[in-house]
């Protein structure tokens, strides 16, 4: 199988307008999607959105990712954002779980309250 | 009179030593032989003696046993050094130099070759000037020990147990000192003695004075033992040996251990003998260096009387008359003529001090100071026969007075001032001291057919007696000496008169060395008292006058009477008893008074060698102290013919000098008693004092002299001079010093130690612990390397 | 065998306080000391005295063969006597300690045993590697006695003390590690090796500048650890801050390691820089005995006195060595020995007062001479040995350390000092100079000065005692209250030998002058031969003028002195 039949399959299931979309809009998302979370994640102090954000920015390079995958014809790029996903998740639980129990701490979801690594 | 004057010329015509005698050429041949073992029972014994006292204070022996140990192993020695000189010194004109090694001691390589190897024995040189230095040293050492046993019995127990243990020591050392083979353990009884010296005149430890005095004397014998030490380091470079025996052959042959003439070198004829005499200096307390003696009189008056009087102070007399090759290898005698000049102006300073103040103790220090100048002179002028007389004379007749003082001291609680002490010889139990005291005044003073006499004379002759030129102003230091023999006369008696002759009248001291009790002054008018009071002196007695008043009701109410070993002491007694001297005491102070007179004799003993000086000059004659023939007559400049003979006023001084400073010398006491003297016959009828404190004439003169008698009463200042010109300096020097390492040099290692945490300290604030913060930082990070990328890509 | 022994005996003990009860600890220490102490007597007796040049007791294992590491141990007669002294000191140490300490035993005695072995290493090290091991170990169990034991300001004077003579300790290992690297360039083919008399002959084949560097590297260690002028600072206050055993420890072995290695590591090392610059390191020196002297001058802590007194001290020994010849490396050595022994006692006497009134300083202590007869005994008697009494030990030492300063110059034979034409025959090679030996002669005059200070502030004068009763911050108050008034048997034998050895090499130094007198003429032929390889030596001019006609001057005199002495 050489990679013009592979190609011609893969595009063959998108539908007509879809097919309009260039990488370029996948990479204009996913760097604007990056860019909400890394400036979110800069100016917010709630520690869950700051969480979030982090979300955000993994998201836009899943996007990234795969619309790359994608371009290249390479299934590698979706793979490795399933993982992503799933360690994602994961990491949300324990994040999530760490940020109830700093609340619990200082009754407070600031980011500012902790900075006990100041040197 | 006509009478004593022909025996003065029979004297004088026996006792010319205008020309070297013809055996001074024999007694440079002699050999050196084995002496026999018994004779290291002359310097071990006191050691022994030191080694059993401490082992009494380590047993805590509360008796008299330390100083019975002390004296009878004094004693012993003594006998050794006696037979010693009776086997192998008496008589015969070549006496030989008898060697005894005890032990090795220092043996090392010096240097890379063979030859040079460094061998300091513990062995001793045994020649007729050692002896005669060992039989006065171990004599009056014993008698000192036996007059000391009484005298410190106020302090039976750990205390006197020090006291013996300092003073065997002591005499261990000095022999040591005296009797070495080698001039390193020569050095080591040099330090002994002064280590002795400190702990003695220490011994009074709880009075800060005496603290003082004994760190000021070890301090200042240091500044000469340096001296000292770096001669030795010469004569060693210079010969390759430290050994008296080997060292003498080369100056007797004339050239070094690689054939040059030392004559030719002037380091080893000005520098070696230059800094033997600052060694010199120090230990006999000489010009610069001298003033640690007066304070050494803290000292118990033992102590000060062997030690600080007879002795330890005679070492720097000793040490050049020993090393007399080394300073004659000059041929203009430069360093001689130093000592010539160094000890008249030393004779005359401190007489000028003793004229004017009135401790009799401190007047006998500056006295011995004095008559050490005069020894010293003796040196420089070429006569070390009258140097080595004049010491032995001298230790006599010096320790009599010092142990009258003592026993004054000790009978009237520690007072030394001579206007609170009057007839003290007319009160009962101090005849004998005042006799003996008198036979050492007229020792001290010169007086014709005194031991005393004999020997200054010999000096002063022979000062006048040098050639022109050949000991520079030698003429001036005679003129020099003479006066100062007349001074001499004028202090001795001035004590005399105003101590033990006159009207009864004392005030008791209140010395912290003798506690002694009493209630109400006896015998001493309140008026003159009250007088007294009105007046200031320099004393350190003003304790006394500020609790004057405090005293008048229960003077001296305190102490302990067993201290002072009165048993039989009364305290509800009102009034002071003089304590007179018990038998230990009187038979030290007689003992000694007597060898005085018995000196006398010994300058009409024919000579071994030679004309002329007696006993002594010939012991020094057949040892290597001798001056030698060549020297001696001036030849050495290579003239055939020798100098002219110095004059005194144009007449041979040999023959006349007897009359001079006999007549000087009564000019001298005739001053003193017109001066000090009491009324009546005790004053020979030319005195007028008629209390103790008041000696109208002579503190009208004082009065006249105005500054230079307080000048003089300060002595000068000169303690003063050396605390502002050297200690301070020093002092703050050591405080700068201290600084600059707390803040320059530790600083500097401490703000090397700082950078790194003043480096963390800069970089901190970057460490905010503020999530954000990072954050911003990686983002901006990361910022900055895709521009990177791309500004490098593109 | 036996050296490794002497390392292993204190470890193994050391070990056996750690495992043990606390109040056994006292007990293993002491017997451990005393084993150690045995152990080196032993290895005394086995060592020939007819080869005292020669490394023997030497024994080799492999450590690590690819880089030539090897341990390797051996003793000259010089390392023996250093090594004796540690043993020596070791259980008078222990003893010391009985009362002054009263917590964390066991922490105690074992780190003071493992000192003890470490010491012992440095002196016995045949390569290079194990002697630096041993070197650094020594500053771990000595940190942690300061800084666990210390008075008030312990952990500055710890933190002080480590890291300045490690600093110092790096750069000498830099130097160190240079040689060996120079020494597998210079023979092509030849293996890495550590081996000392190996690297000596390397080194010594090296330029001038090369050395000259070398030199400044291993001095930056080993002056430190002396300490000469001006890195001596850290001395005053680990000193000072140290618990009594430390200072003992540090005063009598720890700084000999220093000069110790100026002995084995740059003489034979580096004996060209060392010939060129040895008037610098002597100015240094006498720098430190005149500065150091008058600095304690001033001191009002007794411990702190002594302390500096150790600068001045060391000036000395080091002057000495820096001489060049066989009168001041013998000296020097004899001095490392004597410096010991009367320092080590000054502190212990200093430590006994402290336990008992709990302070150090003048201003609160005096006239103890009333209170403490015995203890004031023993304070003159040292006092007097440090100040280099004639008769005591301090003084032979000294005597040989200035007079080899004062000989060492080939100036000698002309000038002021030698208008003779030619060398005397007491005069050695070297560029010190009598201006050397008079100049240091000054110290002997301060520290009479500073010491007798000290005596007539604290021995003599008026009774002076602390108001203030304890000093309730330190934990050894219900123990202070046990002590005698004057010293304890227990402290009176331990000061007793110290005191009979100070008079034995005082009167009697001949033995150990005689057993050091081959390692030292070996190390001044190296020197003078691979040293002064620009300036020959001047023998000896014997017979270049003839003699004056007298018939029975001597030939060579100083020569027949020698051999008679030698014959006898």
């Amino acid at each position: 199988m050489n990679v013009t039949t592979l190609t011609t399959l893969a595009q063959a299931n998108f539908p007509e307008a879809m097919s309009q979309i260039t990488l370029a809009h996948y990479l204009v998302i996913s760097t604007a999607m990056f860019t909400i979370g890394l400036v979110g994640f800069l100016t917010r102090r709630n520690l869950i959105i700051m969480f979030l954000c982090t979300e955000l920015m993994f998201q836009a390079a899943g996007i990234a990712m795969i619309a790359f995958g994608r371009y290249h014809l390479d299934l590698s790029g979706q793979s490795f954002v399933v993982f992503v996903l799933t360690v994602a998740a994961a990491e949300a639980a324990m994040a999530l779980a760490l940020v109830v129990l700093l609340f619990r701490r200082k009754e407070s979801l600031s980011a500012e309250e902790w900075k006990d690594l100041q040197g | 009179m006509m009478q004593a004057l022909n025996i003065f010329s029979s004297i004088a015509a026996h006792a010319v030593a205008s020309e070297p005698a013809a055996g001074v050429a024999q007694a440079a041949t002699r050999t050196i032989t084995q002496g026999e073992t018994w004779m290291l029972a002359i310097p071990f014994l006191p050691l022994l003696a030191f080694v059993l006292i401490a082992l009494c204070a380590a047993f805590k022996v509360r008796s008299k046993l330390p100083a019975f140990i002390t004296v009878g192993l004094l004693a012993l020695s003594f006998g050794a050094a006696l037979t010693t000189f009776i086997q192998h010194f008496m008589g015969p004109a070549a006496a030989p130099i008898l060697h005894v090694h005890a032990f090795d001691w220092l043996h090392f390589k010096a240097g890379p070759e063979a030859a040079q190897g460094f061998v300091a024995n513990f062995a001793f040189y045994i020649d007729s000037l050692t002896i005669l230095w060992m039989l006065f040293v171990t004599g009056l050492a014993t008698l000192i020990a036996l007059y000391a046993s009484e005298y410190m019995s106020h302090d039976v127990g750990p205390g006197y147990c020090r006291f013996f243990a300092a003073f065997s020591l002591f005499v261990f050392s000095m022999s040591c000192l005296v009797m070495a083979d080698n001039l390193v353990l020569l050095f080591l009884g040099w330090e002994g003695v002064g280590l002795c010296s400190y702990l003695l005149i220490g011994y009074f430890y709880k009075k800060a004075p005496a603290v003082a005095a004994a760190k000021k004397a070890f301090i200042m014998n240091r500044i000469g033992d340096l001296g000292l030490l770096m001669g030795i380091f010469s004569i060693y470079t210079a010969f390759g040996t430290v050994e008296y025996a080997k060292i003498f052959e080369f100056f007797r042959s004339g050239v070094d251990a690689t054939g040059n003439q030392i004559g030719s070198s002037t380091w080893i004829t000005i520098i070696i003998p230059l800094l033997f005499t600052i060694g010199a200096f120090g230990k006999s307390a000489q010009v610069f260096l001298y003033t640690w003696l007066p304070d050494a009189m803290e000292g118990p008056t033992p102590v000060s009387a062997l030690i600080h009087a007879a002795t330890m102070v005679t070492a720097g007399v000793f040490l050049i008359a020993r090393m007399m090759p080394l300073y004659q290898a000059d041929p203009n005698l430069l360093i001689l003529s130093i000592v010539a000049w160094s000890g008249a102006i030393t004779a005359l300073w401190s007489a000028t001090i003793e004229m004017a103040i009135f401790d009799i103790k401190r007047v006998m220090g500056y006295s011995t100071i004095s008559q050490l100048g005069f020894m010293f002179a003796g040196l420089g002028v070429l006569t070390p026969e009258g140097s080595a007389f004049h010491v032995f004379t001298h230790a006599f007749f010096k320790a009599t007075l010092f142990l009258g003082v003592g026993a004054v001291m000790h009978g009237f609680g520690g007072q030394l001032d001579l206007r609170r002490l009057s007839g003290v010889g007319w009160m009962k139990g101090f005849g004998l001291v005042a006799a003996a005291v008198f036979i050492g005044s007229i020792n001290l003073a010169g007086f014709p057919f005194t031991a005393g006499f004999f020997s200054k004379d010999m000096i002063l002759a022979e000062a006048f007696a040098r050639p022109e030129g050949q000991i520079a102003g030698s003429q001036a230091v005679a003129w020099i000496l003479l006066i100062t023999a007349g001074m001499t006369a004028y202090y001795t008696f001035r004590s005399f008169f105003r101590v033990y002759v006159g009207p009864k009248q004392f005030v008791p001291g209140d010395d912290a060395e003798l506690v002694d009790l009493g209630r109400h002054p006896k015998g001493v008018s309140l008026d003159a008292w009250h007088k007294e009071h009105g007046h200031g002196h320099g004393h350190g007695h003003e304790h006394e006058h500020n609790d004057h008043a405090h005293r008048h009701g229960s003077y001296g109410g305190v102490g302990d009477a067993r201290a002072h070993g009165r048993q039989d002491f009364d305290p509800s007694t009102e009034e002071f008893d003089p304590h007179p001297p018990g038998f230990a005491m009187k038979f030290a102070i007689a003992a000694c008074a007597i060898l005085t007179i018995a000196a006398a004799g010994l300058y009409f003993v024919s000579p071994a060698i030679g004309e002329g000086g007696g006993w002594a000059a010939g012991m020094v004659r057949q040892s290597s102290a001798v001056v030698s023939a060549e020297v001696l007559s001036g030849h050495t400049s290579g003239t055939d013919e020798g100098h002219a003979h110095g004059t005194f006023l144009g007449m041979d001084p040999h023959h006349v000098m007897y009359y001079v400073s006999a007549g000087v010398g009564f000019i001298g006491v005739l001053i003193a008693a017109f001066l000090h003297g009491p009324k009546g016959w005790q004053g020979l009828f030319l005195g007028v004092r008629q209390s103790c404190d008041v000696a109208p004439r002579a503190d009208k003169l004082a009065n006249a002299f105005g500054p230079l008698t307080t000048a003089a009463r300060n002595k000068y200042y000169v303690d003063e001079i050396y605390d502002a010109l050297i200690t301070r300096p020093l002092w703050v020097l050591s405080h700068i010093f201290h600084l600059f390492d707390q803040y320059v040099v530790d600083g500097l290692v401490n703000l090397i130690g700082a950078l790194p945490r003043f480096f963390g300290k800069a970089l901190r604030p970057i460490q905010s612990g503020e999530m954000h913060g990072y954050a911003v930082g990686m983002a901006g990070g990361v910022a900055v390397l895709l521009i990177l990328v791309v500004l490098l890509v593109g | 065998m036996i050296l490794f022994a002497l390392m292993l005996i204190p470890l193994v003990f050391a070990m056996l306080v750690v495992i043990s009860p606390a109040a056994q600890a006292k007990t293993i220490a002491t017997v451990g000391s005393f084993v150690s102490l045995a152990g080196a007597i032993y290895a005394a007796m086995q060592f020939d005295p007819a080869s005292a040049a020669t490394f023997q007791l030497a024994k080799t294992v492999d450590w690590i063969p690819q880089l030539g590491i090897s341990l390797s141990v051996g003793v000259d007669s010089i390392a023996l006597l250093l090594v004796l002294l540690t043993a020596l000191l070791g259980p008078i140490c222990v003893i010391a300690s009985y009362t002054a300490i009263t917590q964390r035993l066991r922490t105690y005695y074992a780190w003071l045993l493992v000192l003890q072995a470490a010491m012992t290493g440095v002196f016995c090290a045949r390569d290079l590697l194990v002697f630096y091991t041993c070197f650094e170990f020594t500053l771990v169990p000595m940190f942690i006695l300061i800084s666990l034991y210390g008075s008030t300001n312990r952990k500055r004077a710890s933190i002080k003390f480590f890291l300045y003579t490690f600093t110092g300790s790096v750069i000498a290992l830099a130097g160190l590690v240079y040689i060996a690297y120079q020494h597998t360039q210079l023979t092509p083919g030849s293996p890495w090796t550590f081996d000392i008399s190996t690297l000596a002959e390397t080194a010594r084949s090296l330029p001038l500048a090369t050395q000259s560097w070398l030199l400044l590297a291993l001095m930056a260690g080993f002056a430190v650890k002396i300490p000469l002028f001006p890195v001596h600072t850290w001395l005053p206050l680990a000193h000072t801050e140290a618990p009594t055993a430390g200072s003992v420890v540090l005063a009598g072995v720890l700084l000999k390691l220093g000069t110790y290695a100026v002995y084995r590591f740059v003489l034979p090392f580096v004996p060209q820089a060392v010939v060129e610059y040895a008037p610098l390191l002597a100015i240094l020196c006498i720098i430190g005995i005149i500065y150091g002297g008058l600095i304690c001058w001033v001191q009002t802590d007794v411990k702190k006195l002594v302390a500096y007194s150790s600068v001045a001290h060391l000036g000395f020994c080091m002057l000495g060595m820096f001489a060049l010849n066989n009168t001041g490396i013998s000296g020097s050595i004899l001095y490392m020995i004597n410096h010991g022994l009367s320092t080590g006692a000054l502190f212990l006497l200093i430590g006994m007062v402290y336990e008992r009134y709990h302070t150090r300083s003048m201003k609160e202590l005096g006239g103890l001479g009333a209170k403490m007869p015995v203890w004031s005994t023993f304070m003159v008697f040292f006092v007097m040995a440090s100040v280099g009494l004639p008769g005591l030990n301090g003084f032979v030492s000294e005597f040989m350390c200035m007079m080899g300063a004062f000989q060492a110059s080939d100036a000698w034979g002309s000038g002021i000092w030698g208008s003779l034409g030619h060398r005397p025959i007491g005069a050695t090679a070297g560029n010190l100079g009598p201006w050397f030996g008079i100049i240091a002669g000054t110290g002997v005059i301060i520290a009479a000065m500073y010491l007798l200070y000290m005596t007539g502030n604290v021995v003599w004068g008026k009774l002076k005692l602390p108001d203030h009763g304890h000093d309730h911050a330190h934990g050894t108050d219900d123990h202070a209250s046990k002590l005698p008034t004057d010293l304890s048997t227990r402290e009176i034998s331990i000061l007793v030998p110290l005191a009979a050895l100070c008079i034995l090499l005082g009167v009697y130094p001949k033995p150990i002058l005689s057993l050091i007198e081959q390692p030292v003429q070996e190390t001044v032929l190296v020197v003078n031969e691979s040293g002064r390889v620009n300036m020959p030596v001047k023998p000896i001019e014997s017979d270049t003028k003839p003699h004056a006609p007298i018939a029975d001057a001597p030939a060579e005199p100083a020569a027949r002195v020698v051999s008679a002495e030698n014959a006898q």
